[in-house]
This record gives C-alpha cells, structure tokens and sequence, in this order.
C-alpha cells in the first residue's frame, strides 16, 4: 500500500498549536468542568423546587451500580477515539455522547470529503468542524424529536419504524467499517475475527472493546514494523 | 404530586437548556477556531467548509432520526423534558440511559416502569443518571491534553505510523460494533455487510468518477441503503 501522506502537506505546527490547540485545551477544559456541574442542577432544582432529595443510600446503590457499567468506557472510549478526532473532537465528544454512531461517522465524512489523512493535524482540525456541525444538528434535532416526534414517527409507516429502530445502527456499524476497511484493507478481516471470537465466547463488551482496538493495532503495528504496510490513502 | 408531571416542568427544560447551551457553546467555539486556522493556514476557501460541512449534516441525519425514534421510548416512559435534558447533548445512548435509570431504582427500593416507582424513585434516577456521566466530561477536562502526547510519544512523530494508529484503531472500534450486530442475527448481518459494501464502493465511485460531492453523501446513502436492504431481505 502506498503511504497516506504522498503529495500531502500538513498545517504547520506553530500555528497549530497557538492558534488552536492553546484555545481548544482552555476553553475544552472549562466547558467540560462547566457541563460537569450543570450535571447538578436537575437534582438541585428537583431540591428546591420540591423539597424533594432521594435518600444517600438509593444514590450509593444506584450509582455502584449505574458506575459497574459506565466506569470502563470512561477509560476505553477516548482512548480508541482520539487516533480520529484529535483534541476538540475527544472534549466535544465526551460532552455531547454519541461518539460512535454519530460523531466518529461525521468526522470521518469530514476527513473524506476534504481528503485529508487522519492522525494529521488537518485530519484533527477538519474532525472538529464535523464534530461541531454534528452537535448543532444534535441539539436542533433532539429538541424538536422531543417536542414533535412522537407526533411525526406516529405517521410513519410501521415498517419504517422498526427498520430505523432495528437496522439502521448495523448499517452505521457497517458502512463506517467499509469506509475505513478502505484504507487499511488488510486489517479488516483481523480486526473482525479479533472481536468475533471473544463475542462467541460471551465476553463482556467493556473486556471485547480494548481487545478489538489493541489487538488490531498489534497487528498493524507488526505489519508496518516487519513489512512496511501502512494504510493507502483510500 | 404526581411524578410525571414533576418530569416534564418547566425546571427540567431548564436544566436540558444549560447543558445543552454550554456543548453547543463549545461546538461553536471550537467550529469558529477551526474553520479560521483552516482559511488562514490550511488553504482552505469557504466553499471547502461548506463542502464538510454539508457532509456532516447529511451524515448526522441518519443517526438522529434513529435517536428520535429510540428517544420516543424515553418520552413514554418518563416524559419529553426529561428525554431533552439527557438527550440534547446527553452523554449516554438511550440504551444506557434505561439501563441507568433502573439501576437508580433498585438502589431506591423500586421497580422503573411499574407503580411502585414514585418521586423519590424518580429523584434518585435524576441523581444518578447526570453524576454517572460525569466520569466522561471530567476525564475530558483533565486527561485530553495527555492524549496527544501518549500517541506522539507511541508514534515517534512518524506520519506513516499514526496513519497505522488511526486506521487500525477504528477498525477495531468498528470491527467489534458490526461483530456484535452480525451476531445477534436477525437481518442485522445484512444491513452491516450492506452498509459496508455499499459506502466502499460509493467512496470508491466518487475517486472513480472524480465527483469528490459524491464522498458528502456516501456514509448517508450507505446507512439508509443498508437500513433498507435488511428490510427487504427480511421481509
């Protein structure tokens, strides 16, 4: 495969990181301090407005619970992500959810329409204005599908909405991994087998997530290291 | 008062506001940094960033519609101003978002979506919901800046190799997600093995044909293609 990067020019560093990343750290930093607070408030105003508080010993059991589940994602998803969307795409992501079936597949559109490699700098910049255009067609969508949409869905035929409920993910799943398998079509097969296998064996999802991601890149990385295969540009 | 109508008061709408005010702040910052880095020193005219951004809207449609529709379930079974507050720039899938709302009542005593779930039920979800996502925005805040410099540090600076990173990493992340659908069986193989093939080849037709507008709406079609492929071969 021929390497990603022919006739490739990437943005230069220092502006980069002056005139983006600098920007990008503060204001990602306090944003995602601020939606950590905000995450507060419905609980403070149910207080207020209602005297009303849920005993200490519902939360803890609650939240070991709702933390059993959520916990290893904190970890494993920014870490498998960030190779994609970079800095702004990981505090826009983590902010706003939706990071696989929404957010990667826009920032990935992104790259492909303007032809640039991720892992770049200008892959890591135009992944954020995809990020972004996905977080205002997010909340613009969401708001309305909250005011309307049970009135719009309920006019929808049946089928199409157990299509949209049932297929329309795996389409996602697919159509991100055909375009990717694209660039790197010798890791496709691996990277399936490597995260089939454990899923027949009944593994947990937050044990198959990092053995899918590290075990591909093994792989990649002994492909690139003994025999010099590194992804084409697609 | 009835816990229902407790959810979807004006306060929950509120809360939904702030949050989702503040990530569609960031957005906006972070599209305004980015847009002028990429005229300023990238080359890049208004029309390129019209281009992407076309792409990411007509990417973005598919899986909304599908939140919305999964939403509806959140909608029933608590209320609309609840389903905005989560959802608007929720942290969790609405999957998730069940599956934690339960958890919240079992620590209270109670059972979500039967009679003995009450306010204080419903209170102990609205705790435990927002704080368990907090794990995701505050390693965000703390831990982002180290993440570039763990995958210099790996990659040497080698374009070659992070291009290695890159790609091999989604494919893993994405390997496991079309695993899982293909396991479960259903028609669910068909619309991952047609989603596939169809964005290869319509990415592959835009190089083809050299209509690059082709490559904005080809994860689009795919989705809905494959989406209506299974269908058909279900039905």
């Amino acid at each position: 495969m021929a390497p990603n990067t022919e006739g490739f020019v990437d943005l230069p560093l220092e502006p980069y990181e002056k005139e983006y990343l600098e920007p990008v750290h503060r204001v990602g930093f306090w944003t995602c301090i601020a939606i950590s607070i905000a995450m507060f408030l419905p609980a403070l105003l149910l207080f207020v407005l209602y005297r009303t508080v849920a005993p200490w010993s519902a939360i803890l059991a609650g939240m070991g619970l709702a933390l059993t589940y959520a916990v290893p994602f904190f970890l494993i998803e920014p870490i498998s992500y960030y190779p994609v969307y970079g800095d702004a795409g990981n505090y826009m992501s983590m902010t706003t959810g939706n990071v696989s079936n929404l957010r990667l597949p826009c920032a990935a559109v992104a790259q492909a329409v303007a032809e640039v490699p991720e892992g770049t700098r200008k892959g890591a910049v135009i992944a954020c204005i995809g990020i972004a255009v996905s977080v205002f067609v997010g909340v613009v969508g969401v708001f309305l599908g909250s005011l309307a949409g049970g009135w719009v869905t309920a006019r929808f035929p049946v089928w199409l909405t157990n299509a949209f409920k049932t297929y329309l993910l795996p389409a996602v799943w697919g159509a991100v991994f055909g375009q990717f398998a694209l660039r790197g079509p010798v890791y496709a097969i691996p990277a399936l087998i490597i995260a089939g296998v454990p899923l027949l064996l009944g593994w947990k999802g937050y044990f198959i997530i990092p053995i899918a991601v590290f075990g591909t890149l093994l792989l990649a990385y002994a492909l690139y290291k003994w025999r010099g295969i590194a992804p084409s540009k697609g | 008062m009835d816990w229902k109508a407790i959810a979807n008061a004006p306060w929950i709408w509120i809360a939904g506001f702030v949050q989702a005010a503040i990530g569609v702040f960031q957005a906006w910052y972070f599209f305004r940094l980015a847009t002028r880095l990429m005229e300023k020193h990238g080359g890049y005219h208004r029309k390129d960033v019209l281009a992407i951004i076309r792409g990411a809207v007509i990417t973005a449609i598919g899986p909304i519609m599908a939140e919305i529709f999964v939403m509806m379930a959140l909608i029933i079974a608590i209320s609309p101003g609840y389903t905005f507050q989560r959802e608007g720039v929720g942290v969790g899938s609405v999957f998730t978002e069940l599956v934690q709302v339960s958890n919240a009542a079992i620590g209270a005593g109670q059972e979500f979506g039967q009679p003995s779930f009450d306010l204080t039920g419903f209170a102990a979800a609205m705790v435990v919901v927002n704080v368990s996502c907090i794990g995701w925005s505050l390693g965000a805040a703390f831990f982002t800046r180290y993440l570039g410099r763990t995958r210099d540090k790996i990659s040497g600076g080698d374009p070659r190799l992070l291009a290695v990173i890159s790609v091999a990493s989604t494919l893993g992340i994405f390997g496991y997600y079309a695993a899982s659908e293909m396991k479960k069986g259903g028609g669910r193989p068909a619309a991952v093995i047609a989603g596939a093939v169809l964005s290869m080849l319509l990415f592959k037709l835009a190089d083809w044909l050299k209509i690059p507008r082709l490559k904005e709406w080809a994860l689009g079609i795919a989705m809905f293609g494959g989406m209506y492929i299974a269908h058909l071969l279900k039905s």
